[in-house]
């Protein structure tokens, strides 16, 4: 038996079977056993949906903190992407049956005959692409633009399309047009969710962050990866080795928004709609917190950070429901806590609190085991 | 004249020099230091709320010990700012941009949950109306005006005579040549966030009384102060003044002719456009690195 599961194992590539044997590699795979037997504890629908929201900030964060931490592009309207992937995958999930490739002639008439039909993962594929497509439009102009002059110019598109889709009488005049809502406070709703059963709904975004984060660390360590970490350590130098920056910049830009607009979609297809506050800069918010917590130019502490945002939410939410807290529960709003979070992390750790803490773990770890 | 003409030509000039006093603060800042301050608009969020509790628990004392408190408490403030936050990150300016917009969050945040997060109304300053080519209009734009205009001169004046304003200028231009004939360089920094924050909290207090009480009103303002300075030219201050009024005038010009549901989209057009087509703005002379 033991030989059996032996052999198995010798057929795993060795960088893997290295990156398992390290601290690293045992707490990743302790975590993604532990997330992966979590709906089978049956613990609730309020659980999960924290889990859900945990997964997709995930993905969210993990974008940003590769086009902040590995280009060195960093972005205050990530919730562009959030917002445009968002209402892509609402929209079409609610008002589109398939999108047309082909088309024929039917007594003179050209109708379509060959078409994808819409689902919630061709929804979130559109989504993706027209998030790709919005990562090129932001892109572009953003290859002027450098360092703070780089986030404000993207805050300000973000909150452009926040003005856009706020915009009452732009949606009664495309409800007056197309016959569906799109613009106006109300947003977007009754968007049918990935699956009815929990289980399903669960493992998908589950399946989608674990590709995400996988893609997003192999990009980090390939070719390319060290081609963008180039751009970010010496423009000029990059440059003067003949690397086009201009073009790499645009790709990180439009894998980015790729990986952001996947989490938009989920988004959602999770909270069965949208509205304009998606655009919000708030979300950008969220994006850059998740990322100082789990330090930046780090993917997978994007999952981390993620947890501890979430979570720390949750229980900030709940601190505040305890009765004889209200006087000062007010004082215990997740965002206004994690605002004072972001201020000092930035002022005193610039790394991230991630790294530090598994170094620690890690020593009492060898502690532990006598090392 | 038409009434639309008339409202046109005073309320954009009563913008106009509310925006030129936050504009001349942001650009100072970044001028002198190199500092985009996200904070911008907290300043004013500080200062309008100072104010208004002061207005509702210190209503004996009339509104002046309001004003009083508002225009020491915020340009302390930004100078703690300064001290606290951009001193130690001032390696890094991405650190600077993110540490200063969580803090303008934190101020949202803050005056949300200890006051609340209502619209609420201010009584206007001085009371009257006058009556201007038969439009009347509330004396206090009078107010408005004659204290903008007077403060963008004054500072004007401190920045181009004065021995501070010297020295300011003279870090503007060479920070490392400033500290080596012994200005304190930190100091001047200080010094500009503290004039920044007061253009900023006599703008607030200014303007709070014909516009709304609400913590979010801060991003607003920075938006628009960016959007002006980007027009300017960042860190000239004639530019800002300039910005300052093409860009209210425009969004007069589209509240009264136009549709003022696109007048709020106009500050973030010009911010676009102008990144793209001319990134150092009309002013501007250093290039953008």
């Amino acid at each position: 038996m033991l030989d059996k599961f032996g052999e198995k194992f010798a057929g795993v590539p060795a960088y893997l079977r290295d990156w398992i044997k390290t601290f690293r590699g045992k707490i990743t795979i302790i975590c993604l056993i532990l997330l992966s037997a979590l709906p089978f504890a049956n613990p609730g629908p309020y659980i999960m949906g924290i889990f859900y929201t945990f997964m997709i900030y995930t993905i969210f964060a993990a974008s940003w903190d590769f086009l902040a931490g590995f280009v060195g592009q960093v972005s205050f309207g990530h919730a562009i992407f959030l917002g445009v992937s968002g209402y892509v995958v609402a929209y079409t999930l609610r008002y589109i049956a398939f999108i047309p490739i082909w088309w024929g002639w039917d007594n003179g008439i050209l109708v379509p005959v060959i078409g994808i039909p819409i689902n919630w993962v061709t929804a979130l594929l559109l989504g993706a692409i027209i998030a790709v497509l919005f990562g090129m439009i932001v892109g572009v102009p953003a290859l002027r633009l450098k360092g703070p002059y780089l986030a404000l110019g993207t805050l300000a598109m973000s909150l452009i399309l926040y003005q856009l889709f706020l915009m009452g009488q732009l949606g009664i005049w495309w409800e007056g047009t197309f016959g569906t809502e799109l613009f106006g406070t109300d947003g977007l709703g009754q968007v049918p969710p990935i699956s009815t059963n929990p289980l399903i709904q669960y493992f998908m975004i589950f399946l989608i962050m674990c590709v995400s984060i996988l893609i997003l660390t192999h990009l980090v360590k390939s070719n390319l990866g060290t081609v963008l970490k180039s751009i970010r350590d010496d423009e000029t130098g990059a440059t003067a080795s003949g690397i086009n920056t201009t073009k790499y910049k645009i790709l990180a830009f439009m894998i980015s928004g790729f990986f952001a607009g996947i989490a938009g979609g989920l988004y959602a297809l999770r909270f069965s709609g949208v509205n304009p506050a998606l655009f919000q800069p708030l979300y950008s918010f969220y994006a850059i917190i998740i990322a100082a917590v789990g330090g930046i130019a780090s993917i997978s502490g994007a999952a981390l950070g993620a947890f501890i945002f979430v979570f720390l939410g949750e229980i900030l939410r709940l601190l505040g429901d305890i009765p004889g807290l209200e006087g000062f529960g007010g004082f215990v709003e997740p965002i206004f806590i994690f605002s004072i979070f972001l201020i000092l992390i930035i002022r005193f750790a610039e790394h991230g609190i991630m790294k530090p803490a598994l170094e620690r773990l890690q020593d009492m770890w060898d502690l532990v085991l006598g090392r | 004249m038409s009434d639309a003409l008339v409202s046109f030509i005073i309320y954009g000039f009563a913008q106009g020099s509310i925006y030129s006093l936050l504009a001349m603060g942001f650009s100072l800042v970044y001028g002198v230091g190199g500092i985009l301050n996200q904070a911008h608009g907290a300043f004013y969020v500080i200062a309008t709320y100072i104010f208004y509790t002061s207005y509702l628990y210190l209503a004996q004392f009339g509104l002046a010990i309001g004003i009083i408190l508002a225009l020491i408490i915020t340009p302390l403030v930004g100078g703690l700012i300064y001290f606290a936050l951009i001193k130690p990150l001032k390696e890094s300016h991405v650190g600077i941009v993110i540490v200063t917009f969580a803090f303008a969050f934190f101020v949202e945040q803050f005056v949300k949950i200890a006051v609340d997060s209502i619209y609420h109304n201010m009584p206007l300053l001085i009371p009257g109306t006058f009556d201007f080519f038969g439009l009347s209009v509330d004396n206090h734009y009078l107010l408005i005006i004659g204290i903008a205009v007077l403060l963008v001169v004054l500072v004007t004046l401190f920045i181009n005579k004065s021995k501070l304003g010297k020295s300011i200028r003279a870090v503007a231009q060479d920070s490392e040549a400033a500290s080596l004939m012994g200005i304190n360089v930190d100091r001047i920094l200080a010094y500009t966030l503290v004039i920044s924050a007061f253009l900023a909290s006599v703008a607030a207090i200014l303007y709070v009384p014909e516009d709304f009480v609400r913590p979010a009103v801060g991003w607003t303002v920075l938006l628009d102060s960016f959007a002006i300075v980007i027009l300017g030219g960042l860190g000239s201050l004639p530019g800002s003044v300039l910005g300052a009024f093409l860009i209210s005038y425009a969004r007069s010009f589209t509240n009264y002719f136009i549709d003022p549901t696109f007048s709020a989209l106009i500050p973030i057009v010009v911010i676009v456009v102008v990144l793209i087509v001319r990134p150092r703005g009309i002013f501007g002379k250093k290039e953008i690195d």
